[in-house]
């Protein structure tokens, strides 16, 4: 039973992977639909989806200032872990401020996102056989986020003459989950914003 | 020049105060200042105490989520003359993650006397087991205090889908073997032997362990109601304390090989 749970395991851990490698060379794929294709690269330090995590995102609506992000991150033993995260990430630039033709900021972005631990100790659905229906009310390896995000976005025509580089961006992103957020809720006074919003940083590159 | 310096002491807080909030997963289990080992940290404090004739403690539990009524609760132990120290008895966190153990650590940080946590059920779901075995040390120990042995153990059978092994009576049973220097055992647990959540099939060799000792009390949290029992008819009392949640504690005094226990509302 434990040997046939831990396949899953990495069956499940190969599938995102290759997903994810698949999705960032897809661009040699020619006869790979278009809109399939990510726009860009993501490398991201902590933000309560890996110490660092990885990933492919893509644009969204005609003005390109959303995006919609699939990553995959892992903690070290040493910093906490092991652990394993996926994650798809949303989230939406309203305010943009150019900077002459060679960078734009975006100082305000709202974003949500789901994260999923892999691992024997997370339950996605709590066991039937061991708890009554409700015991726990929330899943141990599902975490929904809310985030905010501010961004710097470099030219990348400007940065990297003939590259294939279109733009490099530098971001820092807060978020909470929903477990940090009824804590919260529940403690108004006794614990402050600063206590349940964590931060990340990352580097997010467009082609 | 003055506004400089304003300035750079400014950033240099929100620089500190950033690092603080980096956060690799709410799953990790520790972070750059996770404190360790606090069990055996307190409990080192607690053997410095000067000896008198009475051994006063608290009984409180199910810290999870009341940060506030957490902090008064600290208060008022604080303002309690003469208590030697605190069972913090399961349930530290809601949903075993390392971020509400350190709050909950941080305030319980505020008595004046040492705390001592036990296991509880939520503590144990996720990476939490993995959490408080580095943070506050292992399920089962024991400790004495003026000759008597407080045996602390995890009783949170549902979260082990009984399978026979939690409560370990194997190991219980050895806790009361006789040895120098103990004259009398309290048991301390999160859920009482009466409880869904206990092992049935556990509960009288457990129960029978625990009453053929010089036994004063068995303690418990758990229930979120206070709750006195005496299993087998014999007059060793089983005590649940009621909830941090409805600010309420046990106060439990050890006089002359006597325990007396009394709740306080706050």
């Amino acid at each position: 039973m434990e040997s046939l749970n831990l396949e899953i395991l990495l069956i499940k851990n190969l599938l995102t992977v290759s997903i994810l490698l698949f999705l960032i060379t897809g661009k040699a794929q020619a006869q790979f639909p278009e809109i399939l294709i990510p726009k860009t690269a993501i490398i991201q330090y902590a933000g309560s989806i890996g110490y660092l995590s990885a990933g492919a995102g893509y644009p969204l609506f005609k003005n390109k200032r959303g995006n919609l992000d699939f990553n995959y991150g892992f903690v070290p033993a040493g910093k906490g872990g092991p652990l394993h995260i996926a994650s798809i990430k949303f989230a939406y630039r309203p305010i943009e401020i150019k900077l002459k033709d060679w960078g734009r900021i975006y100082p305000l972005n709202p974003g949500a996102f789901l994260s999923y631990h892999f691992g024997k100790e997370f339950d996605l659905h709590w066991d039937k056989s061991q708890y009554e229906k409700g015991y726990y009310w929330w899943s141990s390896a599902l975490r929904p986020h809310i985030s905010v995000s501010n961004e710097l976005k470099l030219n990348g025509k400007k940065l990297f003459r003939g590259s294939k580089i279109n733009s490099l961006s530098i971001y820092s992103e807060f978020n909470t989950n929903e477990l940090y957020m009824v804590s919260y809720l529940q403690n108004m006074g006794g614990l402050g914003l600063s206590d349940i919003f964590k931060l990340g940083f990352g580097v997010r590159l467009g082609f | 020049m003055n506004t400089r310096i304003v300035h750079l002491l400014l950033w240099v807080t929100l620089i500190f105060q950033a690092c603080d909030s980096i956060e690799y997963s709410p799953n990790q289990i520790f972070d750059n200042d996770s404190p360790r080992d606090l069990n055996k940290k307190n409990l080192q404090w607690l053997s410095e105490n000067a000896a008198d004739d009475t051994i006063r403690f608290v009984l409180a539990g199910d810290s999870q989520r009341e940060y506030i009524y957490s902090k008064k609760l600290v208060e008022t132990i604080n303002d309690i003359p003469g208590v030697d120290f605190v069972l913090l008895d399961g349930d530290i966190s809601d949903f075993g993650l390392l971020q509400e153990m350190e709050w909950v650590n941080e305030i319980f940080s505020g008595l004046k006397v040492p705390y001592i946590g036990v296991i509880g059920n939520h503590d144990l779901v996720a990476n939490g087991e993995k959490v408080f075995k580095r943070m506050y040390g292992d399920l089962n120990f024991s400790f004495v205090y003026r000759g008597v042995k407080f045996v602390c153990h995890n009783t949170n059978s549902r979260e082990a889908a009984f399978n026979g092994r939690v409560p370990d009576l194997t190991w219980l049973k050895e806790q009361f073997v006789p040895e120098d220097g103990v004259n009398a055992y309290v048991a301390v647990a999160h859920v009482p032997p009466n409880d869904g959540d206990f092992d049935a099939k556990l509960s009288e060799e457990y129960i029978n362990t625990i009453n053929a000792h010089n036994t004063l009390a068995a303690l418990y949290a758990h229930i979120h109601r206070e709750d006195v029992f005496y299993p087998h008819g014999q007059n060793i009392p089983y005590i649940c304390t009621n909830a941090i949640e409805h600010r309420q504690f046990m106060l439990i005094e050890i006089v002359n090989g006597k325990l007396e226990f009394r709740n306080i509302t706050y």
